[in-house]
């Protein structure tokens, strides 16, 4: 019995240290961007700010624009989450629900896709990107994306057996066209798994980086990783400055994710369900 | 009683319509943005393909040829295997042992987890970044942290050695938590009442382990282990940061290269070439995940 004790306790205080290092950059991070510029640059070096300052978070909006770039991120990852998510569910219902003659053909394309590396594409796209003249334009970041392969796989398979084929009939016995079954029944039903793709899909549009990265040229249009790769590219030295920044641009997804611990959770296990 | 399945001409045609929305749909987008790219990108391999001179003549090999005499190229598809190799056993290794871990624990357990899980959902180059600054010589948290047990001069993404490590050493700390997550999920289907049988059959902690857990949880192993393996194939963002490659080759992997020969220089041809090959790789790696999953489970 007391041994059974021990190794409860001895695995608790393991995973505590082990979650105690798991947030030490952050906290490295968060310390040492209320430090001034000397102190972080100073030997010997120190954990805890020996003098606190604000003074990097109060420069913040002057040489970064952050407000501008953070609404940049928001818009686009919006855009694109919801424009993935609707087709998700649209085509996930319809390989799900109805026998057609290219069914099969289609299921094969999104499964297919989802194995195959992106950079394969990235290339060729945006040599078409170019030819169409949609560099520099957010059209060029929303339009490769607008369908998710991911996406319609993870609701085909829900669609299959979640959406019930006899509420389905009633709603048509009652006079219901397709697409109206499609918007007050499909989706309602959908709900846990709109939630966790929808949250899947921020993750990955917020901290996409290398897209943005090669089709915008304009600074006010960059996203804020875009924009943060930049930042610190102009600003080598000043440490605090570029701290504050970061500490900034990981702050948002924190908070949204103790908002909505359990649905991100949820979420995430989801991708992990076949 | 009438047919039940009888439907009014307007439902008919709403069907239809639906369904030819969605086939419209979905063969336009693969066919700009997928299926045809890819296409093209096999097709371009083996041109001279410039965008900035404006160039598409065929060469027939030769951009596979001078690919396979580039001694960059098999330092960067060594470096990206030993990547690979290192960062999934970290991966999936941790991920295991904590999943297992938080799943005996009873108190505090969604706070344990959300240490593990927040690096997941950290921007990778807001995260690659911190790092960067963690490693730096002078400035960093390890320097500070081994200069107190008497060790200094650790130059870590400035030395050959240990700049690949060091990002490894990152790249697992962001990820971990995703294994983590999804193990716990699987966590919860093994069966309560075999583990209890066993233990009146007197089965020891390992046996179960062994015995139950592992054989439960073998999908979701194979699962994270494969999504991995082509995931860190294609590991660009934190190189890019955090050592553009270098100090020398030492962190040069298969996507930085595709990047620098496509975007740098333009080569677009050379670096379909390479694209084609890490296609290859990973194709092969999803051959084999199918043929063990067929073989093994289910």
């Amino acid at each position: 019995m007391t041994k059974a004790k021990l190794s409860k306790g001895l695995i608790f205080t393991l995973l505590l240290i082990g979650g105690i290092a798991m947030s030490i950059p952050f906290i490295w991070l968060l310390f040492s961007s209320f430090k001034h510029n000397k102190e972080i640059i100073g030997y010997p070096p120190t954990f805890f700010p020996e003098t606190f300052t604000l003074t990097h978070y109060l420069n913040l909006n002057s040489r970064f624009n952050i407000g501008r770039y953070f609404m940049n991120s928001v818009f686009l990852s919006t855009v694109k989450t919801v424009l993935a998510v609707y087709t998700s569910l649209l085509c996930g219902y319809v390989l799900a629900k109805f026998n057609f003659f290219l069914k099969n053909f289609l299921f094969k394309i999104v499964l297919f896709t989802m194995m195959v590396p992106y950079i394969i594409t990235v290339i060729p796209v945006y040599q078409m990107i170019t030819d169409f003249g949609w560099k520099d334009q957010y059209i060029a970041i929303i339009a490769p994306t607008i369908l998710s392969s991911f996406g319609i796989f993870m609701m085909r398979q829900y669609i299959k057996t979640g959406v019930p084929d006899e509420l389905l009939e009633a709603a048509r016995i009652d006079g219901a066209g397709e697409f109206r079954i499609f918007h007050t029944i499909v989706i309602p039903l959908c709900v846990n798994m709109i939630s966790a793709l929808t949250i899947f899909l921020f993750l990955w549009n917020w901290e996409d980086f290398l897209w943005p990265y090669l089709v915008l040229n304009t600074q006010d249009k960059f996203p804020l990783a875009v924009a943060l790769n930049m930042f610190s590219g102009q600003n080598t030295t000043n440490y605090g400055g570029l701290f504050a920044t970061s500490l900034v641009t990981i702050l948002p997804v924190v908070i949204v994710y103790f908002m909505f611990q359990k649905r991100f959770v949820e979420g995430i296990s989801m991708s992990g369900i076949k | 009683m009438i047919e039940i399945k009888i439907k009014t001409n307007s439902q008919m045609a709403s069907q239809k319509a639906l369904i030819i929305l969605v086939s419209v749909l979905m063969i336009s987008f693969y066919s700009v943005f997928s299926i045809g790219p890819m296409i093209y990108a096999f097709v371009g391999s083996f041109a001279d393909w410039n965008p900035i001179k404006d160039t598409f003549q065929f060469i027939q090999f030769n951009n596979y040829i001078h690919l396979f005499n580039n001694q960059l190229f098999w330092k960067s598809l060594k470096n990206t295997i030993y990547f690979v190799a290192v960062v999934v056993t970290g991966r999936v290794v941790l991920g295991f042992l904590i999943a297992l871990g938080l799943n005996s624990i009873r108190k505090y357990k969604s706070m344990m987890r959300s240490l593990y899980f927040l690096p997941v959902i950290m921007p990778i180059v807001a995260v690659a970044l911190v790092w960067k600054w963690l490693y730096d010589p002078n400035i960093g948290f390890f320097q500070m942290v081994l200069s107190a047990f008497g060790i200094t001069n650790v130059k870590f993404l400035f030395d050959p050695d240990l700049a690949l490590p060091s990002i490894m050493l990152m790249t697992i700390w962001k990820d971990v938590g995703y294994a983590v997550i999804i193990f716990l999920a699987g966590l919860m289907d093994v069966p309560q009442s075999i583990i209890e049988a066993s233990e009146i059959d007197g089965a020891n902690k390992r046996q179960q382990l062994w015995n139950i857990i592992i054989p439960t949880l073998k999908p979701t192993l194979i699962f994270v282990i494969i999504t991995s393996i082509i995931s860190y194939f294609q590991t660009f963002t934190q190189i890019f940061i955090m050592t553009k490659g270098g100090p020398g080759t030492s962190t040069h992997v298969l996507l930085y290269m595709i990047y620098r020969e496509a975007f740098q220089y333009y080569r677009f041809g050379y670096a379909s070439a390479i694209t084609v090959c890490l296609f290859i790789v990973i194709m092969i790696v999803t051959f084999i995940q199918f043929k063990i999953m067929k073989g093994g489970e289910v």
